[in-house]
């Protein structure tokens, strides 16, 4: 077995980028090359993926896997350390996924597909650097790796102000991301002992003013990735001007490293903070689901209202985070895979839709429906999986969420009620914001945009394959929760239970009936009517 | 025994079969769209086949469960969190095997009825699909064992209704029908989830019984107060509300009507809206042990009656007046919920589910023979303005809705006498107020129904009065106009009277036909319980209350034959015949004999009349005041998002861009200044932390 010595994750990393490096070369005469040789690439890396993790691990253990060790820059304490867990084997699959099919989405692009591809393939490998990387500087270097092809293909293959947008997305996330630097400076000096090793990390003592500071700094890090308000104002910009499949990516992928980093450095390296935190992040995640989901509703730029329903969305993933239980971290990690799938589809079809009417105002467009039907249904199903309809993988996120929060013993019965209450108004929200955006697409008479008469506007087959595959999963875990569940579930119940030692002592148990049980139980004290 | 077990452990068959035949005809349309679609009757006799397969399962579930077998359940791990589980499967007993009697019967005639009813449309095989989709869902719902199964299968029937009022998706009143039938739903679901997400924290569970019992512990035992577990089952209860179309989330009910018939007949008149109902039969372990919650929902049941029969009373478009006519008998089956007449309540949901059902049916027999004469509009097709004496030429249709007019009106021995008897008995030994509310709105039942029933089938044909046509052309627009205001409006009328000439100078018929044989048949079969499926829950005789009965309330017919009174069952009964049958006199009086002209009274009491006619006006209140509202809220917070939270953001990256440029002279380009800003960060924190 070379499994045991092969450098698998290594060479998952690595193998985008040795792909693209031949790509300036390769000869092109028909335009077509390059392309089928990215798909080649992307797909080999996704065929990897599956077979290094059918194959070498091990579901249902919470610990580290496949882990590699290398001293890298030995002077600066940096090493090159990647293994995989329960918090990255859904996110790699997810990112292997979508970076594959928003490649095939990017079929057509014709300005300067050499650069255009070997972008994308460098994408892939930060991406996996990301979710990989056991180091807090190699996770850096990954993080910042990943800016600069994102700044790019938005500011050379964008709409019409590509520019603003993306100059916006650099200074919001370049600089919000120094503090991950500035913090994993302080983690690695403090404390006695000099290391970026995440989990050499979490096994040291802080102090508690120290950890909340450094939580803070991530915080802001993260937040404006995921994004949180107010740090949010890049997205719909950046994704109003990104083409389609690079919209995939950054919705689908990119936001989800935010809600990784969280539960990765915040929560698992600095849980005392987290004590601290998690009532902020419960208010800031009901502020993301109602802002977002009102100011998405005003939206006339289809991207900009569904760049606001992200937002919305990953609010779920801060409410579960704050739950403070393994529900809520559960509901959490599956909210990001949901959101990762339908979020792509919908960005992907949207951009199937423009690419034919050639506007992204649903003012203009109407009527849709005749000319696309098939479209249409995709598109249906799209928006229903957004607003967590069940049978779909969003519903069971949400619940999930809410049930986390509901029985959540961290806060008092007030707190949890009001969150719950004002995460559930998003519940009502999202089918407003969304199916008035079908409304205006697809039902009704022809708007401003003139329609043809044949059929010619109606789905290629390529595009439907991409539609088809992210559906697939979309329901699959839907149906099936238990599908995806237990990628991660070793892991967020082990996370949860070291965050659960932090609570000053409450019963352990969260359900009322059982605390009723208890002889001398508080009485929880309800409003009467 | 044992084939009576093998059946129940293959009951998850029943919501699986037709979500099959949805699976692979939707997979058609998507991948070979033009083969799938010329497949109609092969697809057709698919889905209707998969239905007759899971309808005979059903009964014999039924049958086994009449003859005393065990409720039997079966659960799965579905998902999981640490300790705690989430499950599904699947529950057989006595109201389930009904329900699903209920639903699978229904679904199957309508299935054979769209064959006919929508033999010219495009996309009949989506449609198809659809419905197959639907009764999977509804039978997923009657099947489930716990809350969150309930919810989930809750939302499924909702998405299923908002695709299927949308069918013709081109039509703007579909479009806008179909949203708001969702977003109205969500409302409702809205406090469902909270409800349900509050039971759960205080019961630890989703199981209805489990719920119940510790619910009452707790609140015995000082755990929790009386008011928070009132508060919890009324949000449960606005799920059905919103469902069950009741006041005031009612709304979506008579716009859904845009939907094509036969989902009027089976999603909106005798499955899917009834499922609120089902839903608080279901909660009854929770919702009977507070006082509070049952006055609630008997009172939002006696409203919901009323209302819906008051605004039936003036309502010109036969579907509409149907619709109404569902949202008040519905207010019934809530109204008995409420009262404890748990098992009058469902049997209601019975007998209504087939007479209305059939109604339904024969509207949209009767819209297809107006559709030959008028064209296919629906402005002119479905107003019984211009309609009359359509019984001449579709004596089939005329006969078994005559039939439904009746058992609606509650007269004996058709279906709807019994179970409304039933129910009116049971109000007025609780509450003689309620009773009388729901006495007078028998009486406008009887009325509005004959109404219909006369306008539509006795006097003369009045579809080719082009001056008519006109005017409810003319009227349609105006209404339409009103909603999306003014603009586009003076255009269009010009046009009107011209167009409707025309579309009647070139319409292919000067008077309706009967419809085919496909659509009849449902018609008939529907006739059968629609007279006599009553008998069984007479008050003699009560078979349906002794297999239909809350959880330790058993009682055999003997014991409750016991029970009755011929006295009061004659003072009772002889009170809803009789303003039922002064309700028909009235009507005869006003549309047969023609001895009281009906716009005279409209005159008269004019502001009455305009207030059922638009509804009570609460549409166009809701439009005011949430559907405005929400758009200006929305476009307040994105004012304060562009211009205020974008301005700082931006405000500081100017900053930033400033100072970096002016960094720029100092230094030597960013990459100082970033490790600039890295170092004194870093400096900071060592520093702070050195401190504490």
């Amino acid at each position: 077995m070379i499994g045991e010595q092969f450098p698998w994750l290594t060479f998952l990393v690595i193998f985008p980028l040795l792909a693209a490096m031949p790509i300036p070369v390769l000869p092109d005469e028909d335009g077509k090359t390059i392309r089928w040789y990215a798909l080649g690439a992307s797909l080999a890396e996704f065929g990897l993926i599956l077979y290094v993790f059918t194959t070498q691990y091990e579901l249902g253990s919470a610990g580290l896997q496949l882990v590699e060790e290398f001293s890298w820059i030995p002077q600066f304490g940096l090493s090159w350390s990647l293994a995989v867990d329960g918090l990255s084997f859904p996110l790699v699959l997810l990112s292997g996924l979508v970076t594959t099919l928003a490649i095939i989405a990017s079929w057509n692009i014709k300005l300067k597909p050499r650069l255009y591809y070997s972008l994308m393939l460098l994408i892939f490998s930060a991406q996996l650097g990301v979710f990989l990387a056991q180091d807090m500087m190699l996770f850096f270097i990954m993080w910042e790796l990943e800016l600069v092809p994102v700044y790019l293909l938005i500011s050379i293959w964008g709409g019409q102000k590509r520019q603003y947008a993306a100059t916006k997305f650099i200074i919001y996330t370049a600089t919000c991301s120094v503090f991950i630097l500035v913090v994993a400076l302080a983690l690695a000096f403090s404390a006695g002992g000099f290391s970026f090793n995440l989990s050499e990390l979490a096994a040291k003592e802080y102090s508690l003013p120290f950890q909340l500071i450094c939580y803070l700094g991530l915080l802001i890090a993260f937040g404006a990735k995921l994004p949180i308000f107010p740090l949010h104002t890049w997205l719909p910009d950046a994704h109003s001007e990104a083409p389609a499949p690079v919209s995939m990516i950054l919705a689908g992928v990119l936001l989800k490293m935010a809600g990784y980093g969280l539960i990765r450095m915040n929560i698992s390296i600095l849980p005392d903070a987290h004590l601290y935190f998690a009532p902020v992040l419960a208010v800031l995640g009901v502020i993301n689901i109602v802002y977002a989901s009102l100011t998405a509703f005003a939206q006339d730029n289809l991207k900009r209202r569904m760049a606001y329903s992200s937002i919305a969305h990953m609010g779920f993933v801060l409410v579960g985070l704050a739950a403070f239980n393994s529900l809520g971290m559960s509901g959490a990690m599956l909210q990001m895979i949901s959101h990762g799938l339908v979020a792509a589809v919908l960005f992907f079809l949207s951009g199937v839709a423009y690419e034919r009417t050639h506007t992204l105002s649903m003012e203009k467009m109407g009527g849709l429906g005749k000319a696309m039907p098939i479209a249409f249904a995709f598109f249906t199903a799209g928006a229903m999986a957004s607003l967590a309809l069940p049978g779909m993988s969003g519903f069971i996120a949400e619940i999930t969420v809410f049930l986390g929060m509901a029985t959540s013993d961290a806060y008092n019965v007030f707190f949890k009620a009001g969150v719950v209450l004002l995460a559930a108004v998003g519940v009502v929200l999202s089918p407003i914001y969304l199916l008035s955006m079908l409304r205006n697409i697809f039902y009704g008479e022809q708007g401003e945009v003139k329609l043809p008469k044949d059929s010619s506007w109606e789905i290629l087959p390529r595009e439907a394959f991409v539609a088809v595959c992210l559906l697939v999963p979309i329901i699959g875990i839907g149906l099936y929760p238990k599908v995806a569940i237990q990628t991660y579930s070793a892991k967020t119940v082990q996370v949860a239970a070291r965050i659960q030692t932090t609570l000053p002592d409450v019963p352990d148990a969260a359900p009322l009936s059982k605390v009723m049980m208890m002889p001398g139980a508080e009485q929880i004290i309800a409003p009467s009517l | 025994m044992e084939s009576a077990e093998a059946i129940y452990q293959y009951a998850w068959i029943i919501p699986v079969l037709p979500l099959l035949g949805a699976a692979i005809v939707g997979s058609g349309l998507i991948s070979y769209n033009e083969a799938t679609n010329k497949l109609r009757k092969p697809v057709a006799a698919f889905i209707v086949s998969l239905i007759g397969a899971a309808m005979t399962l059903s009964i014999l579930i039924l049958v086994s469960q009449l003859q005393g077998h065990a409720p039997y359940t079966y659960l799965l791990e579905w998902a999981s969190a640490g300790d705690f589980q989430i499950n599904m499967g699947f529950t057989i007993d006595h109201i389930t095997s009904l329900m699903l009697v209920i639903v699978t019967t229904v679904a199957f005639l309508v299935m054979i009825y769209t064959d006919g009813y929508m033999a010219h449309d495009p996309s009949y095989v989506r449609f198809y699909a659809y419905l197959s989709l639907f009764s999977s869902s509804m039978l997923g719902l009657v099947v489930s064992p716990n809350l969150l199964q309930v919810y989930v299968f809750w939302e499924l029937v909702g998405m299923c209704s908002y695709l299927l009022i949308g069918y013709w998706y081109d039509r703007d009143g579909a479009a806008d029908a179909c949203q708001k039938a969702f977003v109205t739903n969500r409302v409702g679901d809205f406090g469902l989830l909270l409800g349900m997400l509050g039971l759960f924290w205080a019961t630890g569970t989703f199981e209805f019984d489990l719920m119940g019992s510790r619910l009452t512990d707790m609140v015995s035992m000082g755990t929790i107060s009386g008011g928070l577990a009132a508060l919890f089952a009324i949000l449960v209860f606005m799920g059905p509300m919103a469902k069950s179309a009741q006041f005031p989330l009612h709304v979506w009910l008579p716009d859904a009507m845009e939907g094509p018939t036969p989902i009027s007949a089976l999603i909106h008149a005798a499955t899917m809206v009834a499922a609120g109902v089902f839903l608080i039969a279901r909660m009854y372990p929770v919702f009977e042990h507070i006082p509070t919650v049952m006055s609630v929902i008997a009172w939002i049941g006696t409203i919901t009656a009323f209302l819906g029969a008051s605004i039936a009373i003036t309502q010109n478009d036969i579907k509409k007046g149907l619709a109404f006519s569902t949202m008040s008998q519905l207010g019934y089956m809530v109204m008995a919920m409420g009262v404890g007449a748990y098992s009058a309540g469902l049997f209601h949901l019975m007998t209504h589910a087939y007479f209305k059902a059939m109604l339904f049916l024969g509207s949209g027999s009767v819209i297809h023979g107006m559709e030959e004469v008028v064209g296919h509009d629906p402005a002119l097709a479905q107003d019984m303005r211009l309609m009359g004496g359509l019984r001449k030429y579709m004596p089939i249709t005329a006969i078994t809705f005559l039939i439904g007019t009746l058992a609606i009106s509650g007269l004996p021995p058709f279906a709807g006498f019994w179970s409304k008897d039933e129910i009116l008995g049971s109000v007025f030994a609780v509450n003689p107020v309620m009773w009388a509310i729901g006495w007078l709105t028998a009486g406008a039942t009887a009325f509005y129904m004959f109404r219909m029933y006369f306008s539509t089938f006795e006097g003369e044909f009045r579809g080719n009065d082009m001056e008519a046509r006109t005017r409810v052309k003319l009227q349609s627009l105006q209404m339409a106009g009103a909603s999306m205001g003014p603009g586009a409006m003076s255009a269009q009328e010009l046009e009107v009277s011209s167009s409707a000439h025309e579309s009647g100078d070139h319409h292919h018929a000067e008077k309706p036909h009967e419809s085919a044989l496909s659509m009849t048949f449902p018609l008939m079969m529907l006739a059968i319980p629609s007279t006599l499926i009553g008998l069984v829950g007479t008050p003699f005789a009560n078979y349906f209350e002794a297999f239909i009965h809350p959880a330790g309330e058993a009682l055999t017919v003997a014991e409750i034959a016991e029970e009755f009174d011929m006295n009061e069952f004659v003072r009772m009964a002889g009170a809803s015949v009789a303003i039922s049958v002064a309700g028909i006199i009235l009507a005869v009086l006003m549309y047969r004999a023609r001895k009281i002209d009906p716009a005279a009274i409209a005159k008269k009491i004019k502001p009455l009349y305009n207030l059922s006619l638009n509804k009570w006006y609460i549409d166009d209140i809701y439009r005011e005041v949430f559907i405005k509202g929400t758009r200006n809220l929305a476009k307040g917070v994105l004012n304060v998002d562009v211009k205020i939270v974008d301005g700082i953001v931006n405000l500081t990256g100017f900053v930033t861009l400033v100072t970096g440029e002016g960094l720029k002279y100092f230094e030597n380009g960013r990459a100082q200044f970033y490790a600039l800003i890295v170092f004194g960060a870093v400096l900071g924190l060592v520093f702070v932390s050195g401190l504490t």
